[in-house]
């Protein structure tokens, strides 16, 4: 029906689309999910990791002290985003899951995954940079500007957050080789 | 009709997307560079009253505001630099190859180390705000007091940095965007 008024119609007749070898898709697919899996593990670890956090001191001019991540803007941010991480890849796991029943929706998949994975990507490397760029300074203080080291007194806290950013490193590696999956797959389905 | 609208884009888009690419390969180019620059260049010396008790006279300290005393704005200028050289790089690599060698492979490679470049860019943004929204409001839990009182030049400097930092790790955003788009435009 369409083919009579469009004058593109040769190409649209042979555009019925080959389907693609099945076994290379699942495979790219099985590792797709592999990754996504690993990326709801490793956010749901770092958020876990610094909301119990919470360390309470005696420090001594001032009394009781409590350090948690609520205090810092930095450490709220991450907290959120890598939440936002572990939502996404629970979706996108679901996605991946359908692809392999239903191998005809794969390439308009992986463009969506692509997209959306670097964006992931973006918000997960500024969360690190911020909480690093923040636990650094709480590290090793900034004479300065007169900004005292922390983790000499809050010592159970500082480890949290250190294990917590090297989990959340280890996420944003795993949303790189993700991307780089999608773009070599769709890479592979032109014709050479 | 989905099928045929692609085609018809395919046609014509080469030579486009060769050019929007280069367009924000120097966009790219040109934001991180100033951004580069201007946290480069900024420094201020101010003269700082400090009371201790008011029995004693007040005190005029001099203190000066460096991006060298700052770690995260160390590594947020040396990744805006390296974004920079990068970006340089590449759209060099990019006009020269575009004849003559697979387009494919090509944009493949390219994609692939704009994604690295934009990550690196995004933490070392991330780092540097972290750290200006410190010096802006300081932190009262742990005794961090805000600078940007004293500084205001420098933290105007830095503001405006971060910004333009910010538009050229989007211009990177968009590069990885556009070749997905690409290479999923392609004739199957």
């Amino acid at each position: 029906m369409a083919s009579t008024d469009k004058p593109t119609d040769p190409e649209y007749n042979k555009e019925a689309p080959p389907p693609p070898p099945p076994s290379a898709t699942v495979n790219c697919f099985a590792f797709d999910i592999t990754l996504r899996v690993l990326l709801f593990a490793s956010a749901l670890t770092a958020v876990v990791v610094v909301v119990t956090s919470n360390q309470t001191k005696f420090i001594p001019p001032l009394g009781f002290r409590e350090a948690k991540f609520k205090h810092s803007p930095a450490l709220v941010y991450f907290v959120v985003a890598l939440s936002v991480a572990g939502l996404y890849s629970i979706i996108t796991t679901l996605a991946s899951l359908s692809v392999i029943w239903k191998p005809h929706l794969s390439t308009k998949f992986l463009l969506h995954f692509a997209f959306w994975d670097v964006l992931i990507l973006g918000l997960v490397a500024s969360a690190t940079g911020a909480a690093g760029g923040v636990a650094y300074i709480g590290l090793k203080g900034n004479d300065h500007v007169m900004w005292n080291k922390i983790c000499n007194k809050y010592d159970k806290f500082c480890q949290h957050l250190a294990g917590s950013l090297a989990v959340s490193l280890f996420a944003s590696i795993v949303l790189v080789l993700l991307v780089w999956l999608s773009v070599y797959s769709l890479h592979r389905r032109i014709p050479k | 009709m989905d099928g045929v609208r692609s085609d018809v884009k395919v046609v014509e888009s080469p030579r486009r997307v060769r050019i929007s690419d280069a367009f924000l390969r120097l966009f790219a180019l040109a934001f991180t560079l100033v951004a580069a620059v201007v946290v480069g260049v900024s420094k201020e010396t101010e003269i700082v009253p400090i009371t201790i008790t008011p029995s004693l006279p007040t005190l005029h300290l001099q203190f000066t505001a460096k991006w060298q005393y700052m770690s995260a704005f160390v590594y947020f200028l040396v990744s805006n630099a390296i974004a920079c050289s990068y970006a340089a790089a590449s759209l060099v690599y990019s006009l020269a190859v575009s004849s003559s060698f697979n387009q494919d492979a090509v944009v493949l490679v390219l994609s692939i180390l704009d994604l690295v470049i934009m990550a690196l860019l995004f933490s070392a943004n991330g780092a540097a705000a972290a750290i200006g929204v410190i010096g802006r409001d300081g932190n009262s839990h742990v005794q961090w007091r805000k600078v940007c009182d004293m500084f205001g030049g420098f933290c105007h400097h830095f503001t405006a940095a971060l910004v333009l930092s910010l538009i050229g790790s989007s211009a990177f955003l968009l590069l990885v965007a556009f070749a997905v788009l690409g290479l999923h435009k392609k004739p199957k």
